[in-house]
């Protein structure tokens, strides 16, 4: 056995400075579960990594907030210049609580930031081999699956509500009477914030499912892209060309339509899609939500049960 | 209590491969080797250790808890280094070692103060603060190290800590890990299929094959009782001033006669042609050796431990009780501490 280097020598010196036990608290697993659950959202937005890693989420939020912005500023402007505000907020607005939703969607605000920022979580885990050293620590295989997709999920839910936000500030503080503007805008916050999380937690969970299966950050991004977009397509060829069972039953496979019909629902609404066709009832697309959401978390969550590490 | 426990543990993966096969050992702290060809089953015991995978069947313990039901609180007191690469390559070695210092439960403000602390007792300084990918391998592994012991573990699993590392890397990285297992306290368990590697920094051997235990055993109790110290001898010669050599005494000789003199001292030596080979009990007779050779006039060439390959033992001796073990003596590679200057002649080899 070759013998050790002595505490004192040159190279001892240098390592005794370092190594020290520790006694301090041991927060254990609840809290190994919130640390994952914020670095999941944080490393969502690029923060704590590098400047690349904040390009797309950053641009993209940005992009969210600009129809939010320009409808805040022509309010100002026809403020300033003496014309009918109601015409900017009022119920011919295209830029409502109830119509954000749409609004992100048709520009696939909400899709393109899943494609891009889902890899980098379960894939990149997977990718380099991080999970063993997540499975071998506080946490067990489905706490850190969870943590992970409802980081993902507030990060989506910020995306969507960040914008609901600048219109309702913009909204109430811009509006003569603050006090009754905020009175009348109080209601469209529940709505806006059960919305939200639909988004968010189906958006996020069928994302998150397929990066979870696709550790290749190239072929998760163009599968969530196919996710979000090929579903919608059939759905409007099928319900353009008629009404069918097979049609109505189509609908609920797309996540943006059920997501708009939901939408609808919450706010008391005729979304501004054509459902000239369709004969299902709202409920059912809620029902489909549920399912949607219920059914990623559940394929996540079994993927990691079982996968190798 | 021992510190690891394991009863009939059998692991089959799907496919009907046997990883374990009814293992039942008995772990203690220290450093203990864990030794077996490629496919022996050390990364699966090491894994069902975790919790990483379930068992078949069997049970085992970690501080006298069960795997199955109590995974989380055994981790938490358990730093694992994989075999395999698990480092993200654009983070820093600060960012992924102190993200995993909060995964093991350690508030925010210790898990930056023991990051730093134990990357530079593993060797890494103003590196720290690079991104990954551009390390070395050895830094890698440092960094795979320091991740396992930021939450100050009471047991270290290590999966062949050296893998991949040259010579020079190899050393450094067992040493640390004697460093750390010796003067930090910390229990360890080293899996390795290299024994020459092995047994420099372990105190106690698990030898597992094709599943099944073949010996659990300290590792000093049969180096030293069977090891053997080989004292070469060289021919005496004279050299005149015209620098013609006379042969004043063969080596094989001198060898006879130092024999004679350390069997009367009460040593067990035989000649074996240059050599001299003593046997080994719980006293090193170093110095009597010294003394005697200088007292002969005789030139020492070397001296040198000799061993039975630890494999020889494994296969020989399965009873498990480290004294006894048959085979040929054979040279294991690192030298004795009181020998001459290295070598790095092949063992066994004259020197002219």
């Amino acid at each position: 056995m070759t013998s050790p280097v002595t505490a004192g020598s040159a190279t001892g010196s240098i390592y005794d400075l370092g190594y020290r036990g520790y006694e301090g608290p041991r927060l254990g697993r609840a809290f190994a579960i919130r640390s994952l659950f914020t670095h999941s959202l944080r490393s969502t937005y690029g923060l704590g990594r590098t400047t690349r890693a904040k390009l797309a989420p950053w641009f993209l939020l940005v992009f969210a907030v600009l129809p939010a912005i320009s409808i805040i500023a022509a309010l100002v402007l026809v403020g300033r210049f003496g014309g009918q505000i109601s015409d900017i907020i009022g119920a011919n607005s295209p830029i409502r609580y109830d119509t954000m939703f749409s609004v992100l969607s048709g520009a696939a605000i909400i899709a393109l930031f899943c494609a891009a920022q889902a890899p980098e979580l379960f894939g990149r885990d997977q990718r380099f081999g991080i999970l063993s050293l997540y499975f071998a620590r506080a946490l067990r295989r489905t706490d850190y699956t969870l943590a992970r997709m409802l980081g993902f999920a507030m990060a989506v839910l910020i995306l969507y509500l960040l914008p609901q936000l600048v219109l309702f500030l913009g909204r109430v503080l811009l509006a003569t009477d603050v006090v009754a503007a905020f009175q009348r805008d109080v209601p469209s916050i529940p709505p806006v914030i059960a919305e939200g999380i639909l988004v968010a937690l189906l958006y996020g969970g069928l994302s998150m499912v397929v990066s979870a299966y696709t550790p290749r950050r190239a072929y998760a991004v163009a599968g969530i892209i196919a996710l979000f977009t090929i579903p919608g397509i059939i759905t409007g060829i099928v319900t353009g060309l008629g009404s069918s069972t097979a049609g109505d039953l189509l609908t609920l496979i797309s996540p943006g339509f059920i997501l708009e019909r939901t939408n609808a629902l919450l706010f008391g609404v005729a979304g501004d899609f054509d459902t000239t066709f369709v004969s299902l009832p709202d409920w059912a697309y809620f029902a489909a939500v549920i399912v949607g959401i219920v059914g990623s978390f559940g394929i996540c969550i079994r993927r990691f049960q079982t996968i190798n590490v | 209590m021992p510190l690891i426990s394991a009863r009939a543990l059998t692991k089959r993966y799907p496919g009907g491969v046997t990883a374990l096969d009814g293992l039942t050992v008995d772990i203690d702290r220290g450093i203990v080797g864990l030794v077996g060809s490629n496919g022996a089953g050390k990364s699966t015991l090491i894994k069902i250790l975790l919790g990483l995978i379930d068992a078949t069947a069997g049970e085992a313990t970690v501080f006298d808890l069960d795997v199955r039901t109590r995974g989380t609180d055994i981790r938490q007191f358990v730093g694992y280094m994989p075999e395999h690469d698990c480092l993200p390559p654009d983070a820093s070695a600060t960012d992924v070692v102190a993200h995993l210092a909060l995964m093991s439960g350690l508030p925010r403000t210790a898990a930056r103060e023991r990051t730093a602390e134990v990357l530079r007792h593993v060797g890494l300084y103003e590196e720290r603060y690079r991104a990954i990918g551009g390390y070395s391998t050895g830094m890698k592994q440092r960094v795979k190290l320091a991740q396992a012991l930021v939450h100050d573990p009471r047991l270290l699993l290590l999966d062949e800590p050296t893998n991949g590392l040259d010579p020079a890397g190899r050393d450094e990285m067992l040493e640390l890990i004697h460093r750390t297992g010796t003067e930090f306290g910390i229990a360890t368990i080293v899996a390795s299929h290299l024994l020459g590697e092995i047994e420099r920094v372990c105190t106690f051997l698990v030898a597992i094959e094709g599943g099944r235990l073949l010996r659990a055993a300290p590792l000093g109790s049969f180096t030293e009782q069977t090891g053997f110290l080989a004292v070469e001898i060289g021919d005496r010669v004279k050299v005149d001033d015209a620098g013609k050599a006379e042969l004043l005494l063969p080596a094989e000789r001198g060898a006879a006669a130092l024999a004679e003199r350390l069997a009367a001292d009460g040593l067990t030596a035989s000649v074996d042609g240059r050599a001299v080979v003593i046997t080994m009990s719980d006293a090193r007779p170093y110095d009597l050796v010294r003394d005697t050779v200088a007292d002969l006039g005789l030139p020492l060439v070397r001296m040198e431990q000799r061993r039975h390959r630890l494999e020889d033992l494994f296969r020989d001796a399965p009873d498990g009780d480290g004294a006894s073990a048959a085979g040929p003596p054979a040279v294991s590679p690192p030298p004795a501490p009181t020998a001459p200057p290295a070598s790095s002649d092949p063992p066994g080899a004259s020197p002219s």
